[in-house]
């Protein structure tokens, strides 16, 4: 895996090697990409779960660079999968515009302020034991198709956030409410702190306040907090990009595959029944939980 | 279990807008990005060894003159930056259209609020 050190070699067989190399070395990061795509956009949480232990442990990619091209492949699936979800419908645009206000300030006062005073490895640990937490929640209700017995709390009801969509599996337009709005933003808030420290999307606490707080069905949870998450990692983009964290020719490949795979997943995900997509959430959110423990107890990846 | 049928029917202006967007940015971003890719190749080849270590410069100044010369990276680099404004894009798309079409104040100030934090975050900080 080791590579030339100059990029213009003058002996054509040095060259050909070298480019056998970076052809096989890219097919490798194009095929995780393209899983990450779909992962990412079925689950909405972005890709990064794959994408950042892919490139640390098999391709020896560092631990920042690493998330500096997973922020960019979220955004790429955020947007790629977005579009899809949004033109169906499946996205509550309301509560995702409303919701991003306490995003976009968590991640403000994280990146601004608390980055400076918070050690990340604690940051980490505490990140991971919620995670491993909050399966509990998702177990209570795992073969659950739709919520039932939900009424509109005071602020969803004043912001107009209850909504329906089609559901292309149960072949019937879903009518819902939303509750626990409080407890929402409180979430997404903490969400928006973790992405401004930690640089990643938190897609996994944008999920689980929709699951958990505000209780939607989950197709409309994943492809809500899809559709926020590209505006967190916009805003936390900026701070890898002045760092030269973000490394264009790593960035390249893995933006195209995962914009492939993205789509690939949203003809997927629509036809998922509820109940299967919580238990994929679950299992993702498990392992997200301990790969926040490990990076937490000082493990690369 | 009561539905509360008498609210929004979703804002389709809105939905069909940010679904444009979204599709316009991510496009334009990836043709920009692959032609980058060319240019790169029609100079030599990329050693694994660059992919893992050649970083990003931010500065639009530099950028813009790479293009100007035709340097591969810079143009992937306005590819990245074209992606990373395709979310921000769709903040300012649809507070557009929640003040002018559906002239909604509450939610048009809500995003012209995600709209400044975001553009803090990703201006400002770091």
């Amino acid at each position: 895996m080791g590579g030339s050190n100059s990029p213009h070699c003058t002996l054509f067989s040095v060259s050909v090697t070298e480019a056998s190399q970076s052809i096989l070395w890219l097919s490798e990061v194009a095929g995780a990409s393209l899983l990450a795509g779909v992962v990412g956009s079925i689950s909405g949480l972005g890709g990064g779960i794959v994408i950042v232990p892919v490139l640390t442990m098999l391709m020896h990619v560092p631990i920042e660079q690493a998330i500096g091209a997973s922020i960019v492949s979220v955004i790429a699936v955020s947007s790629g999968a977005g579009a899809v979800y949004v033109k169906d419908k499946i996205t509550n645009v309301r509560i995702a515009m409303f919701l991003e206000l306490a995003t976009a300030s968590g991640a403000l006062l994280g990146a601004g302020y608390l980055s400076r005073h918070i050690n990340p490895q604690a940051l980490y640990i505490l990140f991971g034991l919620v995670l491993l937490l909050s399966l509990l929640p998702i177990f209570a209700r795992l073969g659950e198709e739709l919520p039932a017995g939900v009424e509109n709390d005071r602020i969803a009801s004043a912001l107009r956030l209850n909504s329906s969509y089609f559901d292309k599996r149960l072949g019937r337009e879903i009518q819902y409410n939303v509750t626990g709005i409080p407890w929402a933003l409180c979430i997404m808030f903490a969400a928006g702190i973790v992405s401004g420290i930690l640089g990643i999307g938190a897609g996994v606490l944008k999920v689980l306040a929709h699951e958990v707080a505000m209780k939607v069905p989950t197709k409309v949870s994943t492809a809500t907090s899809n559709f926020m998450i590209g505006v967190t990692a916009a805003a936390g983009a900026g701070v890898y990009l002045r760092r030269g964290l973000v490394l264009p020719f790593l960035v390249v490949p893995v933006a195209v595959f995962v914009l492939a795979g993205a789509f690939l997943g949203t003809t997927i995900m629509e036809r998922l029944s509820n109940s299967l997509l919580r238990k994929i959430f679950a299992l993702l959110l498990a392992i997200v939980g301990f790969q926040m423990l490990i990076r937490g107890l000082g493990g690369r990846y | 279990m009561p539905i509360d049928r008498k609210t929004n029917a979703p804002s389709h202006g809105i939905s069909d807008v940010s679904a444009w967007v979204l599709r316009g940015g991510v496009i334009c971003s990836s043709l920009v990005m692959l032609i980058g890719i060319v240019f790169t190749f029609a100079h030599g080849t990329i050693s694994v060894h660059r992919i893992k270590t050649d970083g990003c410069d931010y500065r639009p100044d530099i950028i813009w003159d790479g293009i100007r010369h035709g340097q591969g990276k810079r143009i992937i680099e306005a590819g990245i930056y074209l992606l990373l404004f395709t979310p921000i894009m769709r903040v300012f798309a649809s507070s557009i259209l929640f003040a002018f079409q559906e002239r909604d104040r509450r939610y048009t100030a809500i995003t012209l609020l995600v709209l400044i934090l975001t553009l803090a975050g990703l201006l400002w900080i770091g």
